[in-house]
């Protein structure tokens, strides 16, 4: 029994930590909540907002949201919402293909670690800008127009492509390779024949999921102007007024959810099939 | 295809190789969703690119303004106050949301819930939120409580409820599962089984997605000025076109934020485990 005691006594006093915890996570809600007022009329009205919002579901504009009837197809949201998925889809290519050469300079076992360093530094210095960033940047030099987005995303993509592309290259199987040295094959024949068929499933799971992460972004930075394509321009109109504005934010949300649900459910079938 | 006979007379046929299949699909998308991109090449000005590095990153310094470096670092001191703003917002987001997510994340999960048709609604109900833009959660906080940080804090709630449910409910689904079995055998319920054997698996995971969302809600705080959110976008937003230098300044200062947290974030899990 006493020996049952002492071990008991030993035991971790884990609800210290959890405390401690409990503690930290509530002073962080008091820190977070001060300064936000409630505002009782908008309390009041709170039921209100709720009714409108629903209401706004009801009073979708159809012949706005598919582009037929008094709008033209090219001012419809169905329009937008295509014009999204080319941005994110040319943008990720545009991404995958300039991370292949950085990710290659970026891989200790085939530069060696010194100049893999290069490549590290680059994808590092790409990371630190913010998409918007990227495209406030490009805009001065091609104009307001989709293209800048896709730039931009593409330019983005880089940073996180690059090192997961590097990742896998360092951990492929190295003795195709060696077998393929010994048989006299020259530098392309390697990377033809010893490297790609390795790597490009991997490859191309990660460009897919690089793709989903670009159409949520792809989606919402065309708010740099009203010219820069995707919903920017419904985005600022919901966000200049949005109490008024509840069909727009409603149409908003109905296509994002619908494209990026199928986009996600599509990417996700063929990265099952990839793998 | 290729046929090829070797010397005993048998014939192998190379098999067609399906990454042309899937290489001519992509080119045809990409010249199907070109059309829908517009570009105009009279505004083409390639050599803008590095005067807009010089703008952002050095003081401006123009005919009729004319600022020194004294006052490109009292602007980063001034970022302090829309700073605060969105660390309350983000802050207040990730805690509630991730909160809010954890027995969501327990239903949708197929080890602890094993009948499909406990899991399938929440499953349903975590992906259609994930879907939603941070900026239109944002907007519609705006359009229910008027702005400010409370407006935020409801964006971020659901923003981060989102991710934190689909991270959390992975993690469970992937923990081992013996020891759960060991004390139900013993007698004990679902829920202490559970306590004791899934949540010391899993707590740490969950600390590290706190801050890992929470860096998350920061980064994605840069683009949300432009439909008028308080907080760091805002300076983005209002400074963009005309004053370069504190956009520049701002982007600093972001980084450098997202910087320390990954530090404390990489120091606290060491820590934990």
């Amino acid at each position: 029994m006493r020996n049952a005691e002492k071990v008991l006594s030993r035991k971790p006093k884990r609800w210290l930590i959890n405390l401690f915890f409990g503690i930290a996570l509530i002073l962080a809600l008091f820190i977070s909540f001060q300064g936000s007022t409630i505002n009782l009329i908008r309390l009041a009205s709170f039921r209100y907002a709720l009714r409108a919002m629903f209401n706004g579901f009801r009073e979708i504009n159809v012949e706005f949201l598919l582009g037929f009837g008094t709008y033209r197809f090219e001012e419809g949201i169905t329009y937008m919402a295509f014009q999204t998925l080319a941005i994110a889809f040319i943008g990720t290519f545009i991404g995958a293909i300039l991370a292949l050469p950085i990710s290659f300079l970026a891989s200790e076992r085939i530069v060696g670690k010194k100049a893999a360093k290069i490549g590290i530094t680059v994808i590092t210095i790409i990371r630190v800008f913010p998409e918007v960033i990227l495209a406030l940047i490009i805009l001065k030099a091609i104009g307001m127009n989709p293209l800048t987005c896709v730039i931009a995303i593409g330019i983005h993509s880089i940073g996180m492509l690059g090192r997961m592309f590097s990742e896998s290259i360092d951990n492929m199987d190295y003795s195709p390779i060696e077998a393929l040295d010994a048989v006299g094959a020259n530098t392309w024949q390697k990377i033809r024949f010893g490297i790609l068929p390795q790597v490009i499933p991997e490859l191309a799971s990660t460009t897919l999921y690089r793709f989903d992460i670009n159409i949520r972004s792809a989606s919402v930075l065309g708010v740099i102007g009203t010219l820069a394509g995707g919903f920017g321009a419904l985005l600022l109109l919901a966000g200049s007024d949005p109490n008024n504005q509840w069909d727009t934010i409603a149409a908003l949300l109905v296509v994002i959810v619908i494209m990026v649900l199928i986009v996600d459910s599509v990417s996700a079938y063929l990265r099952k099939k990839l793998v | 295809m290729s046929k090829f006979e070797i010397s005993n007379g048998k014939k192998i046929v190379k098999p067609f190789n399906k990454i042309w299949i899937v290489l001519g699909v992509v080119i045809v998308l990409i010249i199907i969703f070109w059309q829908f991109i517009t570009y105009n090449t009279a505004m083409f000005n390639l050599g803008e690119l590095s005067v807009i590095f010089k703008q952002l990153f050095t003081p401006k310094n123009t005919i009729l303004e004319q600022r020194t470096w004294s006052d490109y670092f009292e602007f980063m001191w001034e970022l302090r106050e829309p700073l605060w703003i969105t660390i309350q917002m983000s802050l207040g987001g990730t805690i509630i949301g991730s909160i809010l997510a954890v027995p969501v994340a327990i239903f949708a999960s197929r080890n602890i819930f094993k009948n499909k048709y406990i899991n399938a609604p929440f499953r349903f109900l975590m992906n259609i939120i994930r879907t939603i833009p941070l900026m239109l959660l944002v907007i519609i906080g705006v359009a229910m409580v008027g702005t400010g940080v409370l407006s935020g804090i409801i964006g971020y709630t659901v923003f981060s409820f989102g991710i934190m449910a689909k991270m959390f409910y992975e993690v469970i689904e992937t923990a081992d599962m013996s020891p759960f079995e060991a004390l139900e055998s013993t007698g004990a319920n679902r829920l202490q089984a559970f306590s004791y054997a899934i949540v010391p698996q899993v707590f740490i995971s969950f600390v590290s997605f706190l801050f890992y969302i929470f860096e998350l809600n920061i980064r994605a705080s840069a683009i949300l000025g432009f439909v008028g959110i308080n907080g760091i976008g805002e300076a983005i937003s209002v400074n963009n076109l005309y004053n370069y230098d504190r956009v520049g300044a701002t982007v600093i200062v972001l980084f450098v934020f997202i910087l320390i947290l990954q530090l404390i974030n990489s120091h606290i899990r060491g820590k934990l485990e």
